[in-house]
């Protein structure tokens, strides 16, 4: 019974066939809310309202044609996609949504698994960069080269606000940080700077615009992406939607209070959570124009840096003003 | 702060309908006086062939079918065409006209023929051709 | 580490074909080469084997966003040679395109610069706004590109009461969209940042390497042709020049929202002054034997058109100098000591219409000082005959 549960836990939901189908609805929703900022229509006509259309591209891309450049490192060019969407997967079993208990830590939820979350939404970015410099493209070099100078950018901030509602809650472990802030809603006010900036660092981690330097459409073509096609581009880009799944609902897990409620509220408690943080990125990513790369750094640690080591010094303030 | 300029005008077309149009499904209309594909009307047509000898695209042929009749036939290739109502400027009975049809794709594009066999007609011009 | 990157011939930054090779160092750019010709359809060439007035539709199609500008330079070097002069209000609508165009050209430019950028919410609100142009131009001529207005000796079509009533209503609605976009355009930061110092273009180099249009303007320079050298009604119509200082891309964009603003006060004014009459005179069939020269300020600089007539009915030769022949040295100025980033941008700060631009390419030969133009055939006849024998290497290299 125990390992039918798991079972169900893992391929089911909230395990790989609930984040496909929940990953697609994700970015139909951004896409469909960043036409309506642009006052156009967005998918229509595949399905209902276009809500099939990611999975429509999903299944056209699966169908092309794959090819391998020649002078690059087959062995790592095939292998990337698969291991990146293990990766991201991985990370999405860690979120508080069902089968924690707060009073046993379990194989998800344990004192911790925080900064393991934070460390596999890391490991993302050094896919991009392999996946870049394996193709041995002029294009995708320049992109791979991009990616890695952005992390120097926004790694910190994000680790820094992200941790901040941790250190308030005095605890290491997702589950219980989200019960904290259920237990003392007005505490959340608190770490309204924090929200803002791990929202932007998201968005840089996410590489949308105002962030989407390494694979610049109008300048290096594909950037990293440029010599992928056919399966390998399918899985890559399914990637992107479950790590902005992901991404989402670690932020509404430490910022918004949590999952809580058991098997059918607490899954439309995640759904309506989520899709907040992705109304604020999509809002993010419609306002604004894409920044060079030296200007990303230079913006990340004159500004977004100081403002996240600001707020952990409030954080310090407000929970000697506690206790 | 200057970032918060366009914010509220993103957040106020969440409300309006969209600008663009689902467009096989619903369509817009054109204005009368839009340029679509030109058509003879026969019965004032003096075979002059000054619409021939005008237009650009060569996109009308005037042969004649029976001299003692005084039969023609012309020939317009609507897939050479380049829709720019010349020939109907350049009329000095206005028998050619131009419509509003836009949507005239084909597969083949011989199908975009359109051809008339009349006797020509006796009528004065109205005035002297524009060109 | 020196790279050599190839912008186009294909590249999502160009609209259409053109080599761009840069060399780069990491992200800074340390020279460039651009190469010419993948546009080339023979139109000069054409132009000798039609009558004078199937030439209009034909030169209309060198460029499909500045096509009046290309009929209406052509049509008055025509009348020149023709010795005729189009009645009052013939000019009178002929200006009236011709600003409308210019409205509508430089409203792309904003939408494909914000695009460029990354911006795209900014490309598509100000492309939703100039369709309201593109449909004053469908009722008042029959079609939204390629407006085909013009005939020698005036205009083909007439305006009515309710045609002049919707621009005018429409006038008001765009007005206020363009002071937006000009509050928008030069104050939101992230776009700012891109624009700002790049692509810098002193005012002695603008001049030395002949820039014309904005480019020339943004660097301080006063130098139109509508005033400077007035033709159709520019001579009776109020207006200023628009400047910059700042010598930048900024500074392009600002001198285009200026000008889009003037442009708005010229339409007013022509409209509120329409005079009556008819609107086309009687051209004869074949010019004298003469040779003629024409000016016109499109919207990306200065047109020249050199005519020539030997008294029959077909030209004997007639030559286009498009405006983005002239910013080409420049752009190479420009590009140097710049980013990757910012090739895009800088490249569509001058307006690139590449279609405008190509022509054909005449062999001098260095040591005699002869020129000729050799056939295609038998330019690849000679380079398939040398490498013939050659080894194929896997990759190309271009000298530069």
């Amino acid at each position: 019974m125990a390992t039918l549960k798991i079972l169900i836990y893992l391929i089911v939901c909230p395990g790989l066939f609930f984040l496909f189908i929940y990953s697609t609805f994700c970015e139909w929703f951004d896409r469909k809310l960043y036409a309506r900022f642009q006052n156009r229509m967005g998918p229509t006509h595949t399905g209902r309202w276009g809500l099939l259309q990611p999975i429509a591209d999903f299944f056209k891309l699966m169908a092309k044609e794959d090819i391998v450049p020649d002078r690059a490192d087959k062995g790592m060019f095939s292998a990337l996609p698969p291991f990146g969407l293990a990766i991201v997967s991985t990370a999405m079993l860690l979120l508080p949504i069902w089968n924690y208990d707060l009073e046993k830590p379990s194989l998800t939820s344990f004192n911790g698994d925080i900064i393991v979350i934070l460390y596999l939404l890391s490991l993302p970015t050094f896919i991009f960069f392999l996946a870049g410099w394996s193709s041995t493209n002029l294009f995708s070099t320049i992109g791979a080269a991009r990616v890695l100078t952005m992390l120097f950018g926004y790694e910190v901030p994000l680790f820094l606000s992200v941790l901040s509602p941790a250190v308030l809650a005095n605890s290491w472990r997702l589950a219980e940080i989200a019960a904290f802030y259920r237990q003392h809603p007005l505490l959340i006010l608190v770490n309204l700077l924090s929200f803002v900036i791990a929202l932007i660092c998201v968005q840089a981690k996410l590489e949308r615009t105002p962030f989407d330097i390494p694979h610049a459409e109008t300048e290096i073509v594909g950037g990293t992406f440029t010599e992928y096609s056919g399966k390998k581009l399918a899985l890559f880009r399914l990637m992107i939607d479950v790590e902005m799944v992901v991404a989402a609902g670690l932020l509404a897990a430490v910022f918004l209070g949590g999952f809580s409620g058991g098997l059918v509220i607490g899954l439309i408690n995640f759904i309506i959570k989520t899709l907040l943080v992705i109304f604020f990125l999509s809002l993010i990513k419609a306002t604004t124009s894409r920044i060079r790369v030296d200007q990303v750094v230079s913006f990340s640690w004159k500004y977004l840096a100081p403002l996240a080591v600001l707020q952990l010094l409030i954080v310090i303030l407000v929970k000697g003003l506690i206790s | 702060m200057k970032l918060g300029l366009f914010i509220p005008e993103l957040l106020r077309h969440l409300l309006k309908k969209p600008a663009t149009v689902d467009y096989p499904f619903k369509k817009l209309e054109v204005p009368k006086n839009f340029r679509g594909s030109p058509y003879l009307r026969p019965e004032l047509c003096i075979v002059c062939r000054a619409c021939e000898r005008d237009c650009p695209a060569e996109a009308i042929v005037i042969t004649s079918v029976n001299e003692a009749e005084k039969k023609f036939k012309m020939v317009i290739h609507n897939d050479r065409c380049i829709h720019c109502a010349q020939c109907v400027d350049s009329c000095p009975t206005e028998a050619m006209k131009i419509d509003t049809r836009f949507e005239i794709s084909n597969y083949d594009r011989h199908n975009l023929k359109m051809e008339w066999e009349y006797v020509r007609a006796v009528v004065r011009p109205k005035a002297a051709s524009k060109s | 580490m020196n790279f050599q990157i190839p912008i186009g011939p294909q590249h999502p930054a160009l609209k259409e074909p053109i080599g761009l090779r840069v060399v780069v160092e990491g992200e800074i750019i340390r020279d460039a080469d651009l190469r010419l010709g993948y546009n080339h359809r023979g139109i000069e060439k054409l132009a000798e084997s039609k009558t004078w007035i199937q030439n209009i539709y034909l030169e209309e199609r060198i460029c499909g966003i500045c096509s009046h500008s290309h009929t209406t330079c052509y049509v008055q070097g025509v009348e020149k040679l023709m010795e005729i002069q189009p009645p009052k209000r013939g000019l009178y609508i002929r200006t009236l395109v011709a600003e409308l165009e210019r409205i509508h050209s430089h409203l792309l430019w904003l939408g494909v610069a914000g695009h460029e950028a990354g911006f795209d919410s900014f490309f598509m609100y100000v492309w939703r706004d100039r369709e309201i142009v593109m449909d004053i131009l469908e009722t008042i001529s029959g079609n939204r590109v390629h407006y085909a207005n013009n005939t020698i000796g005036g205009v083909r079509r007439d305006l009515d009461e309710l045609q002049v009533k919707h621009i005018l209503d429409s006038l008001e609605i765009l007005r206020k969209r363009s002071e937006f976009y000009k509050n928008l355009g030069t104050k939101e930061p992230s776009f700012v940042a891109r624009l700002a110092g790049v692509g810098y273009l002193s005012k002695e180099d603008a001049i030395t390497l002949c820039a014309v249009g904005p480019t020339l303007r943004a660097s301080g320079v006063p130098m139109d042709v509508r005033k400077d050298d007035p033709y159709a009604v520019y001579d009776e119509v109020p207006f200023e020049v628009c400047t910059a200082d700042t010598c930048d891309v900024l500074g392009r964009t600002v001198v285009r929202i200026k000008e889009i603003l003037e442009s708005y006060n010229i339409i007013e004014f022509l409209l509120k002054n329409l005079p009556a009459g008819p609107i086309a005179v009687r051209a004869p069939r074949r010019p004298k034997p003469n040779e003629v020269i024409s000016r016109y300020e499109a919207p990306r600089g200065e047109l020249i058109y050199y005519i020539k007539s030997n008294g029959t009915e077909k030209p004997e030769r007639i030559k286009v100098r498009a405006p983005t022949l002239g910013n080409y040295a420049a752009t190479i100025k420009m590009l140097k000591k710049g980013f990757i980033a910012d090739v895009p941008l800088i490249f569509a700060a001058i307006d690139p219409c590449i279609a405008c631009a190509e022509r054909a390419v005449a062999i001098v030969d260095a040591r005699t000082g002869q020129e000729k133009v050799v056939p295609m055939n038998i330019l690849r006849q000679s380079s398939q005959k040398k490498s013939a024998n050659k080894e194929r290497k896997r990759e190309v290299e271009w000298p530069l």
